[in-house]
């Protein structure tokens, strides 16, 4: 028995050293062909969000038949999509939050395209409650401060007559790793109430006061569906993908629209002055945007401006903010307003090698 | 003189291949044992470097600080410090007497028959991957324990501090129960290992002078592994410190300590799995860095101080015998 676990332990530590030693080859190698992270044209890889994930998953085929180039896409989340970028590991990278001043810094030189539309999602699992609670912003920052703790507050109630709230004990959820929906949720929560801009505030991975964290869209959504009294917050394609039930959030004009495409539409036609670093914050559109959603939110491509495969990536992106955005609609992403597509052209044409 | 020197060599030639050998075995081996010390001394040095920044930073501070925030930009460990040890200890709290019953059960009690299944079951629950138990513990473990296990004592024990509010099913209990599972079987194979060779006719003897087994148990085989079974609590400490993956995923990666047992906390190795790809401040980046090198430095404390331990009760019980 002994002679057999001794051999056994041996293999595991042979299986180990070659592991490690796989791994060790393969990190210098990318390393060292950094910037090229392949050599040929005829292939781009990018890695980020998992909000953009389902929509580049049908531009990859779609773009390798029409121009012969394969899309390869890592949905690793935002915050990983901009480490990759970063390091150059990848060709582009994609993320729902605009780039930090320290990331933008460590970027070197990238620019940002806003090549999507979307919106993240309040989500709940409360037992007996139905579908489309109403909430506000400021209850909402509330419950993720812990100032509101039980379903049948009368800070809901009084916003949802007629619906039976049990006392159960309210769970927020958060994300644990660097997110831009959470960017999103707490830009949000920060402009609607000043109590959390200034305890909290916003960022893609921040100090929530209370509740527990989860990773990724699908871990949020796992923890939500698996507590009961649990709220949290994912990209409005997991709602439908997982069947969860969705908070109704109280825009500036004080309507409570759904996340459909023209609620996020609306959001976009409502905001179009483009910030000096490229990006265009959607969250809490002004009141005269009546029926726009409150969580809406552009999702950017990452890029050095000076890049290998500088054509290669320009003629994708062209694709993807017009050819592209065909697919969207389908998925729960509207189409880019016109302003943003001659807008990212421009930003496309100063890509260079 | 030069046509000696062919006859000279040809006794030596034999000599000569198996001194090649020792050099060969030499050279492989040491280059192994060099090559194993400079990664350790690399790894160091780099994670060292990544954390510079923090440590200039905060400095000692670090230690203390109860905030962990990326908006202002400012870090402190203490309160992922606690969850480390409060899972750990806790962990170990419940793993050291079941494995040590464990190792007793597989190397006196158990018939033939049982005793080789169930030591291969106890090997093999080491080599489940921790990635593994982390979702088992989301999908199965969770839920059962925050449904059934969790009411009841809050219910009957919640007078206890620490021990009251509400179920959940992620949080330091949880991440407690995990790290229990992987403890295990290290605390256990290496204790059945040791009272195996506690030779017989110690035990023998004992049951002869008409000691019962506990008492053998008790008062002859513990003791003469005492060394040893203190480098396996160890050595399960060591690896509960360390273990990330499992714990982040039933943990709940809270930004402060709990109120009560069954509240999300978070620890130091989960907060780096869960935030280190796509930090948002260079300064965060540099600061899970410093919980690396923390996380290392309590490494080096636990194994240097089983070492101390172990070598001197060994050195204690060659002084009673």
């Amino acid at each position: 028995m002994r002679k057999l676990t001794s051999s056994a332990l041996f293999a595991v530590v042979l299986a180990i050293a070659v592991l490690a030693a796989a791994c060790g080859s393969s990190g210098s190698s990318s390393s060292s062909s950094s910037g090229s992270p392949a050599s040929s044209d005829k292939a781009l890889n990018g890695a980020g969000s998992t909000l953009v994930a389902p929509l580049i998953a049908q531009w990859a085929p779609d773009y390798a038949t029409k121009a012969g180039v394969t899309i390869t896409y890592g949905p690793v989340g935002s915050g990983g999509g901009i480490d990759a970028i970063t390091s150059r590991t990848v060709d582009f990278g994609a993320s729902d939050a605009p780039l930090s001043s320290d990331q933008a810094t460590a970027c070197k030189g990238c620019v940002q395209i806003p090549w999507a539309l979307a919106a993240t999602v309040v989500t709940y699992h409360v037992s007996g409650v139905p579908n489309k609670l109403k909430l506000t912003g400021d209850v909402l920052a509330k419950i993720f401060m812990g100032q509101i703790t039980s379903w049948n507050d009368p800070a809901i109630k009084s916003l949802n007559p007629g619906v039976n709230l049990p006392g159960t004990h309210i769970t927020p959820v958060y994300r644990s790793d660097g997110s831009g929906d959470s960017f999103v949720f707490t830009s949000y929560l920060s402009a609607v109430s000043p109590d959390w801009k200034s305890k909290v505030g916003a960022s893609t991975q921040p100090s929530f006061p209370t509740g527990q964290g989860a990773e990724k869209n699908s871990g949020v959504a796992a923890a939500v569906q698996s507590t009961d009294g649990s709220i949290g917050y994912v990209a409005v394609s997991y709602i439908a993908a997982d069947s969860l039930d969705e908070a109704l959030i109280q825009n500036a004009a004080g309507n409570y629209p759904e996340p459909s495409t023209t609620a996020i539409s609306a959001a976009a036609a409502a905001v179009t002055s483009i910030q000096p670093d490229g990006s265009i914050p959607l969250v809490n559109p002004p009141a005269s945007a009546a029926n726009a959603y409150p969580l809406s939110t552009y999702s950017y491509a990452i890029v050095p401006k000076q890049s290998p495969k500088a054509e290669a990536l320009k003629k994708f992106f062209t694709y993807a903010i017009t050819d592209g955005q065909s697919f969207g609609p389908d998925l729960g992403f509207p189409a880019l307003p016109s302003s943003v597509v001659s807008h990212d052209k421009q930003v496309i044409a100063s890509i260079h090698s | 003189m030069a046509t000696e020197t062919p006859t000279q060599r040809l006794p030596l030639s034999g000599h000569r291949r198996t001194r090649y050998g020792d050099l060969a075995l030499r050279g492989i081996t040491g280059l192994a044992a060099v090559v194993l010390g400079l990664l350790m001394v690399a790894l160091v040095y780099e994670v060292a470097r990544e954390a510079w920044p923090s440590i200039q930073e905060f400095g000692a501070s670090f230690l203390t600080g109860t905030e962990w925030n990326a908006v202002t930009d400012v870090y402190g460990a203490r309160d992922l410090i606690w969850g480390t040890l409060i899972t750990s200890l806790g962990a170990l709290l419940i793993a050291v007497p079941m494995s040590i019953a464990i190792g007793v059960f597989l190397s006196e009690l158990a018939p033939r028959a049982i005793r080789t299944p169930v030591t291969m079951l106890v090997e093999l629950l080491a080599a489940i991957p921790s990635v593994v138990l982390g979702l088992w513990g989301i999908l199965v473990m969770g839920p059962f324990v925050a449904q059934h296990i969790e009411p009841f004592i809050i219910d009957h024990f919640g007078w206890i501090p620490f021990l009251d509010g509400y179920p959940s099913n992620q949080g330091l209990f949880m991440a407690i129960l995990v790290l229990t599972i992987m403890v295990v079987p290290i605390v256990a194979s290496v204790s059945r290992e040791l009272f195996t060779n506690v030779p017989s006719d110690l035990k023998q003897g004992s049951l002869a002078l008409g000691a019962t087994r506990w008492e053998m148990v008790r008062s002859v085989m513990i003791p003469q592994v005492g060394g040893g079974l203190v480098a396996a609590v160890m050595l399960g400490f060591g690896r509960a410190i360390g273990e990330a993956i499992a714990v982040t995923q039933v943990i709940g990666g809270s930004n402060s300590r709990p109120d009560s047992i069954w509240g999300p906390a978070d620890t130091m190795a989960s907060r780096i799995a869960a935030q280190y790809a796509g930090t948002a401040t260079h300064l965060q980046r540099a600061s899970l860095a410093y919980l690396a090198v923390l996380l290392l430095a309590f490494s080096l404390i636990v194994n240097l101080t089983a070492q101390l331990i172990a070598g001197r009760m060994q050195r204690r019980m060659r002084g009673a015998a």
